[in-house]
This record gives C-alpha cells, structure tokens and sequence, in this order.
C-alpha cells in the first residue's frame, strides 16, 4: 500500500513537471509505412520499432497507408504538421526510383526531411534454377543476339526491380530497351520472384532480401550483386568483379523521413534514438538474415545518399527516355 | 531425420501447453477481430505478427495460422447477422445467410457456416499434408494465360448469383469491372480514371466498397420506412440446425473444399472468388436452385466451404515453393524470416520438426476453431435480439470505424459512403450486388493476367491455347456459356407459356 502511495506521488510529481519540460515527444509518434503489411518496407520498420520502442519514452504507432507504389502514405507525411508526430517510412521506391521515372508524382524529395537511412540491400540478379544462363555474360549474349525474346519480370512499374534490370543491362552497353528485352511488370517481389520461378519471366534484378530463401533452396541462382564484396550464401560476383562499378549505385534502402519543416531538435533526437536502436541484437540478425546491411547514416549523409541515387537514377532515366508518361 | 523422428519431433513440439495456447489465443483473436466490419483477417495477421516475433518459431506460427483461421470463419458472423461481411471472403455468405437472419433463422446459419467451416478447414489440411508436393508442382504451371482462362471462367459464376435477371446481373458485373479499371495502369504506369486525386491513385478500396455495397443499402432502407419496424426485434438465433438439413448440405461442402483446395493452392487468387465459384457450383447442382439467394441453408454451406477452403491450400506454395498464395501468407513468410526459417522446399530438409508440427497443430486448429467457433456464435447472436432502431446505427458505427482504420484514410470512408448510395439505387432498380462485387475483385486479375499474357507473346493470341490447362478452361467456359443461354431461354419459354396459359384461361372465363 505505502509502495503503492509513493509511486502515486511520485507519478503525480512526474506529471506536473512535465509540463516545464515539455520536451519532444509528449505524445504517441505515428510512423506511416507507405507499403502494405509484410513486404519489404512493412517487416523492416517493425523489426527496427521492437528496439526503438523500448527506447523512445513514447508509444509508436505504425500504420500501413499502400497504394500507388508508395505515393498515397508518402503524399500523408507530407501534408503532415512538421511537429515530429507523424513520419515516414521512406523507401528505394518511393524515393527514389517513382521519382525519377515518373514526372507527374505528387511529391518532390524537397518535401521531405530526412532522419536518417538505417538499412541498405544490394540488389540481385537472379534466374531460376533450369535456366539458360550461367552467367551475367551469358543473359547480355542472349539478348543481343536473340532482340525481344528475354523476358524480366519486376514488382511493378517504377519499382527497383523494373530499374534495376534496365540499369543492368544498359552498364553492358544494350540500347532500345523498350524492344530488346521484355518487361513484366506484377504486384510486389513475391509475384515477380514467382514468376522467374515459374519460367514466365527470364530474370529478375531486385533487393537480395525476398530472393534469398530461393537461393538458399536452390531454385533460383543469383548471376551478380551489387554488394561491393561478395554476399554470403549468394555465390556470384560483385559488379567490382564484372568491371562495372556504376552498378554498386544500384541498391535498395530504407530511412525515415519527416516533413520539410521537421524542427532540428526532433532530428537530433531521432538520430539519437536511432543510433541505439540499430544495435540491437535481434534487429540485426533479423536484417542480415534478409541479406540486408544495416548502415545508419547522419542526417545530411541521409540527404546526400538519397539525391546522388536519385541523380544517378534520373540521369539514366533522361538518357534512355525510361520516363512513365 | 527420418519421417517418424520428424513426426514425433512435431509431435513433442505441438504437445505442450503453449502450443495449444497459441493456437487457441490465435483462433480466438481471428474470430473476433473477422467479427469486426472492416477488420479483415488480413489485418488482424498483421497487427499480429509483430507479437510473434519474441516468441518460439513454432508457437510463433501456430498464432498467426490460428488468427488467420479464426478471420477467415469471423466474417461469416457479420456477414450473416447484419449483411456486413467482416471480411471479403464471407460475401458469399451474405447472400443467402442475411435472408436466413431476417425469417429468424440466424441460428441454424450461424450453425451451419460454422460446420462447414470446420470441414472445409480439415480438407484443406489434410490436402496440403497429403497432396503438397503434388499440388505445389501443378500449381507452378500457372502462368498468366493459364490464370487469365481460369479467371474467365470465373466470370461465368455471374450467372449463378444474378438472381431473377441474367441481364441485370451482367450489367452489374460490368459495372463493378469498370470500377476496378480506377487507379494507375497496372503494366504503364499511367494513371487513370483519377481525376487528378492523389487518393484515387491507389485505385478504390476494396473493404470500402465492399461495405458499402452490402451495408449500407440495408441501413438506407431502414431509415426510409423505419416506423413500420421501429422496435421490431427479429427474435431469433436460437433455431437449431437440424441433422438432416446438415447431411443434405454435406455433397455442397465437400465440392466447396475441393475448390477451395484447388484454388488456394494457386498463388494469386485467394477466398473470396473461391467463396463465390464454391456458392455458383452449388446452386447449380441443387434441387432447391430457386431457393438461393432467398435464405438457403446450402448456399450458406458452400460460401463457407469455399472460404475455408483455401485456408490450408495457400499454405501449399508456402511451405513446398516459398511462394506467399495471397497477402496473409506473404505476413506469415516475414514471421519464417524472423526466426531464420526459409519457407520452401529446404523447410522440409532442415526443419522437418516445424513442419510436423505444424501439420499437427493444423489439425488441431480445425477442432479449436469449432470449439471457440461455437462459444463466438452463442455470444454473438445475441446482435440478432437488439432491436433495429439501436442495431443499424451501431452497423452504421462499426462500419465508418472499419473503413477508416483498413488504411487511415477519411477518403475510404467517402468511397463507402458513395458506394452506400450506389447500393441502394441498385437494390431500388433491383440489381443484384454480388455480381458487381465479382466484377470488382476479378477485373483487375483478369485484365492484368491478360496483359501479362500478351506482353509474353508479343500480341499473339495464340498464347491462350498454348497447353491442357487453357484449352480445359477454355472448354469448360464455352460449356458454361451454353448451358447458361439453354437454362435462360428455357425459364424464358416458360414464362411466356405461364402467360398465354394465363391468359387463354383468361380468354376461355369470360366465354363461359
């Protein structure tokens, strides 16, 4: 009972010094997830909000807001007030690739503030298991020589995988994309994974993560990776081995962002939060496991990451007229 | 680890207490959470898998499959209570079991959807323990002029939950077909239909239209003659399935099952077109066809049947491919992730534990699932007791609550609400709802499978008829086709005989 009296007084101090205090943040934190439950996105914040909540003195709430490949959550956030309480899971897709190949989104990278990226993913080549090509080598002969029959299947227009083939494959000096290899745009990595799979597609060049379980079971082989050294379980060679460095620009990421007008002290609290969070044990066996390198970069380096990707991206983009009209 | 070892390995693992926690917390958490409008089984997985990540692979899984089974068979309580389906899977439900509600049979269609869940669930089991590696390999074969056949033929289901009117139904069915052409281009990227709305970029919410489509229209009606009904309590939920009624459903359930095997064990489709070709199947093979869509026993059976299902069956290209069957196992895969598991054929090799196990306590699932099933009915048919003018706008509640929180979005709301109004037009003109409503779930299957295809082979339609599987699905369409033109001209002839008789006998009164 005393126990009990003590810590009433003690909370009810508490409660009337917060007050003075008023430091960010008094109030749950919405995170928008800007993807559908159980993808890529979706598993890496949750993973990552296990260790940040026991961190953060606040609730997280994260909330699924998909839809038009991550613009819907993302157009959220930024409409959002600058106060801290509402962020984003900001993501390859999202911010970077649907920037670059489409002018008529809703959003410009100026509108956001980043936090900081957290997690990077190489990015795979991979064909299934039966599959012709041996090598990296083998896939460009194929389809120099034979325009229009290879086939690659990707998680939908503007996503990574729908870039990532096309940026392979122009590094190996393939011109008219549009005619020399087929695009077969599905709904997310598992359907374009499963199409490899099931032969419908030829090859598919996306995040290491949703690739892996099929690499390990052998029913798929991975033909190059973007890593800058070689990724266990995936025997293949790094784009430093083929000769084509350009290609280490070709990974996935994912951070979080706020709106423009994000104060700075909420920025620096979050990289504090963050820099603790990431070293949490189950959080990186979880993401290594995924193939994922977890790398968590300052703010400006955040910054300075996500517009060299988008410069590299747009750049290529402009060069092969890959713009969504 | 031989199979005996395995098995008995699974067997040590699902034998204790937690296990059988879990699983029952699992079910028991899917039943109400599918029990909520708009709280589909999809997001009750999701919201909770983050709490499987702390505990043992095995207990882990044995809750999300619990939550995941309990959703699937939750929907049907709503869907039957108040015409609101909790998830889209139970819409089927609906059509005949709402009509049961309303003459005070709310009981024994609680009951039955109950029953045929459960069996439904053991099949689909029992298949993916039997048939996995078979089925796995034929579902492989599935490619996108294969899935675009199989989905036409779908289509023909149309016909069996028109109701009076083919016509009407096939104008509703394009209707809804249109609808789904809203967002952006699946294969360009172009948007359309938008109107420049960023909200409708990401092409109209499914739950919310679902909702509104079947809700509300009853609500609206309600509120238009409500005095006649005022305080006019439906007094019922307690009328008892009957053994023989049971056993005349039983042919319905076992052909739903099959399907829903079938179905689930294809990636890509998911329950609801199976509820629905389940349901259209078994109209046609029933003597009391007229009766559907009037509060038939038996097309409440075979939605049931269909929806679970496919339970067990999406589990195939899981756990034999790696390959997540619809959005509920692309969350179960992330919990295999998180406990460095690898959902394919290297499962069986490396974890031949789990996989009994988890075998094990599929089965086990299907007889906790009619246990907390059974308690869920007794305490949820008590909605059936509230009188209208409290039940409706409590629906009408539940329902805004619902469609907000699928994704946070006011503009899901508004879809619902204009798809109320759109609702009750139809049910005014007399246009059935559950054909718009398959439009509007196989449109975008049908038209992106299509594309697909044809980007495949470059514009040649010969790509339709390039193996056993398109042409069966070809034949079997045009079969339907036929049948359908013969039993419609057939009821047609009938009609106009029943008049002229009316009328000669008429003529011949006023002679005599």
């Amino acid at each position: 009972m005393k126990t009990t009296l003590t810590a009433l007084s003690m909370g009810a101090a508490l409660a009337t010094a917060l007050p003075a205090l008023a430091e960010y943040p008094t109030r749950a934190i919405q995170m928008i997830i800007p993807f559908g439950p159980g993808g890529a996105t979706d598993l890496s914040a949750r993973a990552l909000s296990t260790p940040l909540s026991q961190i953060i003195p606040q609730p997280l709430v994260l909330t699924n807001r998909a839809g038009a490949g991550g613009a819907t959550g993302s157009v959220a956030v930024r409409d959002a007030d600058g106060d801290g309480y509402t962020l984003l899971l900001a993501r390859v897709g999202s911010h970077t690739v649907n920037p670059a190949m489409n002018p008529n989104l809703p959003y410009t990278l100026e509108e956001f503030r980043f936090i900081g990226v957290y997690e990077i993913n190489p990015v795979a080549c991979v064909v299934r298991d039966e599959s012709e090509f041996q090598t990296l080598d083998d896939l460009i002969n194929a389809v120099q020589d034979r325009p229009g029959t290879v086939l690659y299947s990707s998680s939908g227009v503007g996503s990574l995988p729908h870039f990532g083939a096309l940026m392979v494959l122009d590094a190996y000096g393939i011109g008219d994309l549009d005619e020399n290899v087929i695009h077969i745009p599905t709904e997310g990595d598992g359907q374009g994974l499963t199409a490899v799979l099931q032969g419908t597609a030829d090859f598919f060049c996306g995040s290491t993560s949703p690739a892996a379980p099929f690499i390990a079971s052998g029913q798929m082989r991975p033909l190059m990776v973007t890593s800058s050294e070689r990724l266990e379980g995936f025997d293949a060679p790094t784009v430093h081995e083929l000769g084509k460095p350009e290609l280490a620009a070709l990974v996935g990421w994912t951070g979080i962002a706020g709106p423009a007008d994000l104060p700075d002290d909420v920025v620096e609290k979050w990289g504090e939060w963050l820099a603790e969070a990431v070293q949490d044990e189950d959080f990186n066996r979880f993401m290594t496991t995924g193939g994922s390198i977890v790398e968590l970069m300052s703010p400006e380096d955040s910054v300075k990451f996500v517009n060299d990707a988008y410069e590299i991206f747009r750049r290529l983009v402009v060069a092969l007229d890959l713009e969504i009209e | 680890m031989t199979f005996l070892e395995a098995l008995s390995a699974g067997f040590t693992l699902v034998a204790q207490w937690e296990s059988i926690f879990f699983l029952g917390l699992g079910v028991t958490i899917g039943v109400i959470a599918g029990a909520i409008p708009g709280m589909s089984a999809t997001m009750a997985v999701a919201l909770t898998l983050p709490f499987t990540f702390a505990l043992q692979p095995i207990f882990g899984i044995l809750l999300l499959l619990g939550v995941y089974k309990g959703g699937i068979f939750g929907g049907s309580i709503p869907a039957i209570l108040i015409k609101t389906p909790g998830t889209p899977a139970s819409s089927a439900t609906a059509l005949d079991g709402y009509p049961m509600a309303e003459q005070g049979r709310a009981g024994e269609a609680l009951s039955m959807s109950l029953y045929a869940s459960c069996i439904a669930d053991l099949i689909s089991n029992l298949a993916l323990i039997v048939f996995a590696a078979w089925l796995a390999s034929f579902a492989l074969n599935f490619g996108p002029p294969e899935m675009f056949t199989l989905i036409v033929f779908s289509l023909t289901i149309i016909a069996g939950v028109s109701g009076d009117s083919l016509v009407k139904g096939i104008v509703a069915a394009g209707l809804g077909l249109m609808l789904a052409t809203i967002g952006l281009d699946f294969i360009a990227g172009t948007e359309r239909l938008t109107f420049g709305s960023i909200d409708m970029r990401g092409g109209l919410n499914f739950i919310a239209v679902l909702i509104g489509l079947f809700a509300l229209p009853e609500i609206i009606s309600y509120m238009r003659k409500s005095e006649a009904q005022d305080h006019r309590v439906r007094g019922m939920g307690y009328s008892r399935l009957k053994w023989l009624d049971f056993r005349r459903c039983l042919k319905s359930i076992f052909r739903g099952s099959a399907i829903g095997v079938f179905l689930g064990a294809i990636p890509g489709i998911g329950a609801a077109p199976s509820a629905f070709l389940s349901y259209s199947e078994a109209r046609r093979a029933s003597p009391n066809r007229e009766n559907f869509g009037k509060g038939e026993l038996e097309g409440v059976a075979a939605a049931e049947a269909g929806n679970n299902g496919v339970a067990g069956a999406t589990l195939i290209p899981l756990l034999s491919l790696g390959i997540p069957g619809d959005v509920i196992t692309a969350i179960i895969i992330g919990a295999f992730m998180v406990h460095n598991l690898t959902p394919g054929p290297l499962l069986f090799l490396n974890n031949a534990d789990i996989v009994y196990a988890l075998f094990i306590g599929l089965i086990a699932s299907s007889l906790l699932l009619l246990i907390i099933g059974s308690i869920a009915i007794r305490l949820f048919r008590y909605i059936a007791d509230v009188p209208s003018n409290l039940l409706f706008p409590g629906v009408l509640v539940l329902c805004v609550f619902g469609v907000y929180a699928v994704n946070n979005s006011i503009f899901d709301v508004a879809v619902m609400l204009v798809m109320g109004v759109v609702g009750y037009i139809m049910l005014l003109l007399r246009v059935p709802a559950a054909p718009f409503l398959i439009g509007f779930i196989l449109g975008p299957m049908l038209e992106n499978n299509f594309r697909q295809a044809m980007l495949m082979s470059r514009g040649d339609l010969s790509i339709f008829a390039r193996g056993p599987i398109t042409i069966l699905f070809l034949c079997l369409t045009a079969f339907s086709v036929v049948m359908i033109i013969r039993a419609t001209m057939r009821a047609a002839r009938l009609k106009r005989e029943m008049a002229t008789y009316a009328k000669t006998s008429q003529a011949s009164g006023t002679q005599d």
